[in-house]
């Protein structure tokens, strides 16, 4: 049904989301690099291992992507991929159980290859699922331990609780992430539309995003500006000061989390 | 980490040389000693199936006794979402069941080894991929299976517990490691399968039973030297490991005693654990 209000709410959202991507955002939160950085760090240096790193599940391409990574060879090793479904990180990631291998290297050819072309072919190695419930999210690893040819069973118990700080940080951070990007496209969406039907290209907006716990959420929040719209020049402006809030909260979320390291 | 550490994986606690419970077999139950259980025994005309990573075939650690094998693949277009796919020179994805496989045949070596391959690229179906292979295997005629893998997640309860009653009923024997985590682990939890978790020991037929359950069985499991990947070894930590000892243990009765059903091979393996003590008459 066309509304004459939903052109002056287009107005202001097309305001508010050119005042976000001002100031540099194209969602309400970034990733949780840093903190993924100061949690791999500490790792490794609690665990006296020369390197550590955390790679994350796509499972849509069957790979293990190197997300953050501390020690030797660092630089070379974040973006790298590896089949999900082979060596050391892939079987942690596929069972779900943690795996702690010494003298791997000495014996096989096991992943010499990828090893090799980073440069650098670790002796030990113990790795520990990034959970979410039951789902794995990634997988974090340390390598050669400083001073001991191999890694204990208490290493093991302590990088499971690392690993439980990093998930939930992953965990948080895709889930906002989704739902944030999910609202800016839509909202852009319904900014761009002209007088008419802005609630159906919203509609059509998030169906060209199949996130499906993202656009329960959504829908809701487009009810709700719907509803708002509808309501008068007040209600309307409310909306806007609301949406404006949420955006500020999650920018101030994203600081505390990038602020809050070990250091 | 070694018994000075005092630390083992959860369930393996009451393995640790300090936890382990003195026990007592009396009456006729003092006639079952590991000779009469396994004496002899190489494990001969018992088919066992390892479902993990794959067993790597040609690997000098399975002597040639790999004999076949299925990958389990989740399929979103089959019927029950997933597909069988014979496996009759198999590999391994990560060198994890051909440790086990190895460990099952340094105890029962001439036992029938075969790959039962559930873990792979599919993340979301992996639970079903895993009682898919435990059904293959119950339903394929194997007499022993190693699950050195679990799930935590109490949806598949039902699931599992239904599959390891039909493996109980239908006398397979399903030896199952527990997490290395502190939370639920499917299905080891079972009282109809043999649970495992770890001791420190190296001794291969050196087993502990734990008489405050759900985990009955510990075998060794810390920093034990395994076969892996690409003709490889490692040493490594891990029920998952301890798991296929009794496995290997099992297979031996098995193959001695045909006729005894899993509780039957499970009161043999408790008269013979080595916290077990035989009164004399």
């Amino acid at each position: 049904m066309p509304n004459p209000h939903d052109n002056s709410l287009a107005e202001e959202l097309g305001r508010l989301l050119q005042a976000l991507e001002a100031a540099g955002k194209t969602s309400f939160l970034g990733s949780p690099d840093a903190l993924l950085n100061s949690i791999v760090e500490a790792a490794a240096r609690i665990f006296g291992a020369a390197a550590a790193s955390i790679l994350l599940v796509n499972e849509a391409e069957g790979v293990l992507e190197f997300k953050v990574a501390y020690g030797s060879s660092d630089h070379d090793l974040v973006g790298m991929r590896i089949p999900l479904d082979q060596g050391i990180a892939g079987y942690v990631a596929m069972s779900g159980q943690p795996i702690a291998i010494s003298d791997v290297a000495k014996d096989t050819r096991f992943n010499r290859d990828f090893a090799k072309s980073t440069g650098y072919v670790p002796r030990s190695i113990l790795a520990t699922p990034l959970l979410a419930g039951d789902r794995v999210l990634g997988v974090m690893e340390v390598l050669d331990k400083i001073n001991a040819p191999s890694f204990g069973l208490q290493d093991m118990e302590l990088l499971g609780l690392f690993a439980r700080q990093a998930a939930l940080a992953i965990d948080l951070a895709q889930g906002i992430n989704n739902l944030s990007t999910t609202l800016v496209f839509g909202l852009k969406r319904l900014a761009a539309s002209e007088a008419g039907q802005p609630v159906d290209d919203l509609l059509a907006a998030m169906q060209a995003r199949p996130d499906a716990s993202s656009q329960a959420d959504l829908g809701k929040l487009v009810d709700l500006l719907n509803t708002f719209s509808r309501m008068g020049e007040y209600e309307r402006e409310m909306a806007i000061k609301i949406l404006g809030a949420v955006a500020e909260y999650g920018q101030n979320q994203h600081q505390m989390i990038t602020g809050t390291g070990w250091r | 980490m070694n018994e000075e550490g005092q630390v083992l994986p959860a369930y393996s606690q009451p393995f640790l040389q300090t936890a382990i419970r003195e026990l007592t077999a009396r009456g006729p139950l003092t006639a079952i000693t590991p000779e009469w259980a396994w004496g002899g025994s190489t494990g001969q005309g018992v088919r066992v199936a390892v479902v993990d990573t794959g067993i790597e075939y040609d690997h000098p650690a399975v002597g040639g006794m790999v004999r076949g094998g299925v990958i389990v693949e989740w399929d979103d277009s089959a019927k029950d979402k997933l597909r069988y796919i014979p496996d009759d020179q198999p590999i391994d994805l990560a060198g994890h069941g051909t440790a086990c496989a190895a460990i099952i045949h340094g105890i029962a070596p001439e036992a029938e080894l075969y790959s039962v391959r559930v873990l792979g690229r599919n993340m979301g179906g992996k639970a079903y991929q895993f009682a898919g292979g435990v059904d293959w295997a119950v339903e394929n005629g194997m007499h022993v299976v190693n699950l050195s893998l679990s799930t935590p997640k109490q949806d598949y309860f039902a699931m599992f517990h239904a599959l390891a009653d039909d493996a109980y009923f239908k006398n397979v024997m399903l030896v199952s490691a527990a997490s290395n985590f502190d939370e639920p682990s499917l299905p080891s939890l079972y009282a109809s399968v043999f649970s495992v978790a770890s001791h420190a020991g190296k001794d291969p037929f050196t087993y502990y039973y734990n008489p405050t359950p759900p985990v009955e069985f510990g075998a060794p499991g810390v920093d034990l030297r395994v076969a892996w990947k690409d003709h490889g070894y490692g040493t490594s930590t891990g029920n998952s490991f301890a798991a296929p000892h009794i496995a290997g243990i099992v297979t031996l009765i098995k193959a001695k005693h045909p006729e005894l059903t899993p509780f039957q091979v499970k009161s043999v393996l408790w008269a013979c654990a080595a916290n077990v003590r035989r009164e004399e008459s």
